[in-house]
């Protein structure tokens, strides 16, 4: 490296993380802000949790990510610590603790930065900002309703309009599988076949399996029942009479009423096929998705047993929004507007600093932005015109003798 | 209406996935021209888009949806590990994925030593070695002519692609286990299944029914 390169290498980020600046930091906290305000207005209520929490907070069937992929290291007495992965878990943790005795509904949101170490060149970030809310101790098919309306609302706020959500129900499968008397590697093949729509590898595994006919129609034409949720149903109940089953599909029918009775059918879809991503949900799940995008960029569900797991028995539903997600396709889709500084720059002399500070002072006082700069003898007024330019000030006043 | 685009694993599969998209209807001119230059081709009328690309490529435009459906063998698609929608597989480009080495290598995949295993496909052979077989092995990443690994002393064994066996043979090596059969499929973005739905099912179904009829 030449002496004159001296620096450069400190200019870099790691892989996966990356600087969020300008216009584009401007924009994303004012939509953050935005988003934030839904959730308030639904009551939720903000808690903040550490950046980084023990290891078995997130691990296994707590967790969302695999313990690979976490960020880990120890502390001085030489537990293991890992930056944080998801959020969801930290807040049953807070519920378990601080609302031991509470009965009623508690509502909780949330903004953080979550860290999941992945590999590298594949074009993921290892740090993305997450807003999300919980609401604990409601198990009705309203509360389900309400945390997708939610979730249509914040999408809807950010100027989003063309997207889709999807919904689920993790007991389905689950159902179908106990039906059907798998085992657990049974099981899991099937699910991995399932998870990347691999109805053609489906039908094979199923040929080698023992499995009754009616319950394998249901397997082989998953694909197909997604869309007409009626038809789908229809199509399920005629073959099986599995309780979880029938439990699952009665209550994605009443979400799926009260979210139409919000006016927003024409944002939803009912996928039978959908699997959960993390173990620890039990009942409705979704997936919001948009044009842009390689991947969802909202998602929740239902986690009735994570709680417990910390020491309270409380049902709970969820749902997230990937901030960085949703930017991305704002961006793609060029809906993005761009925020600019605006506000007025006052540029004066030291002669006159305590007039300038006046001004100054009236002006914020009326809610104005100001930003104020001492003039240099050596630089010229155009000078501070064309910088007034580049920042995107909306006026420059230069404080003169006879300035009021 | 939006673009739907298709990335194609360069070669011989390329311009056998053209031919079946001709026969239902989806066709473009411009990619049958041999000496083009051009890196991507568009049909107007039906909002389609093609591109070749390396094989090894096409999951990751597939899964970052800048591709909304890819077609490449199962191979690339084991190897690559990547979130994809499968939804298909096209009967073709049939092979086997296997082990293979010199006969007197055969029991060592038994007694549980630590081997060397060559390969192309590092991800594939760690998850046969330690998920289903269950040794601890050293794997080595090649990128070519893997054959070359066993007889001149790199590995005890390769993991690669067997179509008619007949290089292993004439290289004194012979299949010892197989792991998987493998054929072309077509993969699908997990966002553009469901914001192209319609549209997606419906080339699927068509696509179907011409490979069955095959």
């Amino acid at each position: 490296m030449s002496e004159l390169n001296f620096g450069q290498e400190l200019l870099h980020t790691p892989g996966g993380v990356r600087d969020i600046y300008g216009a584009e930091c401007a924009s994303r906290l004012k939509i953050q802000q935005e988003l934030h305000q839904v959730m308030i207005s639904y009551g939720f209520h903000d808690i903040q949790t550490p950046t980084f929490e023990y290891f078995d907070i997130f691990s296994k069937e707590k967790g969302s990510v695999q313990s690979q992929a976490m960020f880990k290291f120890f502390d001085r007495g030489n537990n293991t610590l890992v930056l944080r992965p998801d959020i969801t878990p930290a807040i049953a943790r807070c519920v378990s603790k601080y609302d031991r005795e509470e009965e009623m509904p508690i509502r909780l949101c949330y903004m953080g930065n979550t860290f999941v170490n992945t590999t590298p060149y594949k074009g993921k970030l290892q740090e993305v900002t997450q807003l999300g809310a919980e609401l604990f101790n409601d198990t009705s098919s309203d509360a389900d309703a309400e945390m997708v309306v939610l979730t249509i609302e914040s999408l809807l706020k950010s100027g989003l309009r063309e997207f889709q959500l999807e919904i689920g129900h993790a007991d389905l499968l689950r159902g179908l599988v106990e039906e059907a008397g798998f085992s657990g590697t049974e099981a899991d093949e099937l699910f991995e076949l399932i998870e990347s729509k691999n109805f053609f590898g489906v039908e094979e595994l199923l040929d080698r399996l023992t499995v009754a006919k009616p319950l394998k129609e249901i397997f082989v034409s998953l694909s197909e029942l997604q869309g007409s949720f009626k038809e789908s149903e229809q199509f399920v109940k005629e073959r099986t009479d599995n309780k979880r089953v029938l439990k699952a599909l009665d209550r994605l029918k009443k979400v799926e009423q009260i979210v139409a009775m919000y006016g927003y059918e024409q944002y939803i879809t009912v996928d039978l096929s959908m699997l959960s991503n993390y173990s620890y949900y039990t009942g409705v799940i979704f997936r919001a998705y948009t044009y842009g995008n390689g991947e969802a960029l909202a998602s929740g569900g239902r986690y009735d047993g994570l709680v417990a797991q910390f020491g309270k028995d409380a049902p709970a539903i969820g749902t997230v929004i990937i901030v960085d997600q949703l930017m991305l396709a704002l961006e793609r889709q060029q809906i993005l507007k761009k925020e600019k500084f605006g506000g007025t720059l006052v540029v004066y002399p030291a002669e006159y600093r305590e007039k300038a500070h006046h001004l100054a002072a009236k002006l914020r006082g009326s809610g104005k932005v100001v930003q104020m700069i001492r003039k240099s003898s050596g630089r010229e007024l155009e000078q501070y015109q064309e910088y007034a330019g580049r920042i995107g000030a909306d006026d420059v006043i230069f404080v003169q003798a006879d300035t009021i | 209406m939006r673009y739907i685009t298709f990335a194609l694993a360069k070669g011989r599969l390329a311009k056998h996935t053209l031919s079946l998209l001709e026969q239902i209807g989806i066709t473009c001119e411009e990619m049958k021209d041999e000496k083009t230059r051009k890196l991507i081709f568009v049909n107007e009328e039906l909002g389609y888009r093609f591109f070749l690309s390396k094989a090894t490529d096409v999951p990751t435009y597939v899964e970052m949806g800048a591709a909304d459906i890819g077609v490449v063998g199962k191979d690339t698609i084991l190897e690559a590990g990547r979130k994809l929608y499968e939804v298909l597989d096209l009967n073709v480009g049939k092979c086997r994925m296997c082990v293979a080495g010199p006969e007197s290598a055969r029991e060592k995949l038994h007694d549980g030593s630590l081997i060397r295993v060559a390969s192309k496909y590092p991800r594939i052979a760690k998850d046969y070695f330690y998920n289903t077989k269950h040794q601890t092995v050293e794997i080595i990443k090649l990128n070519g002519s893997v054959e070359l690994a066993p007889i001149v002393g790199l590995s005890e064994v390769i993991v690669d692609i067997v179509e008619t066996g007949s290089t292993l043979k004439e290289n004194g090596l012979k299949v010892l286990e197989e792991i998987c059969p493998l054929s072309a499929r077509v993969v699908v973005n997990e966002v553009s299944m469901k914001m192209e739905h319609e549209r997606i099912t419906r080339l699927i179904k068509d696509l179907k029914k011409i490979v069955s009829a095959n």
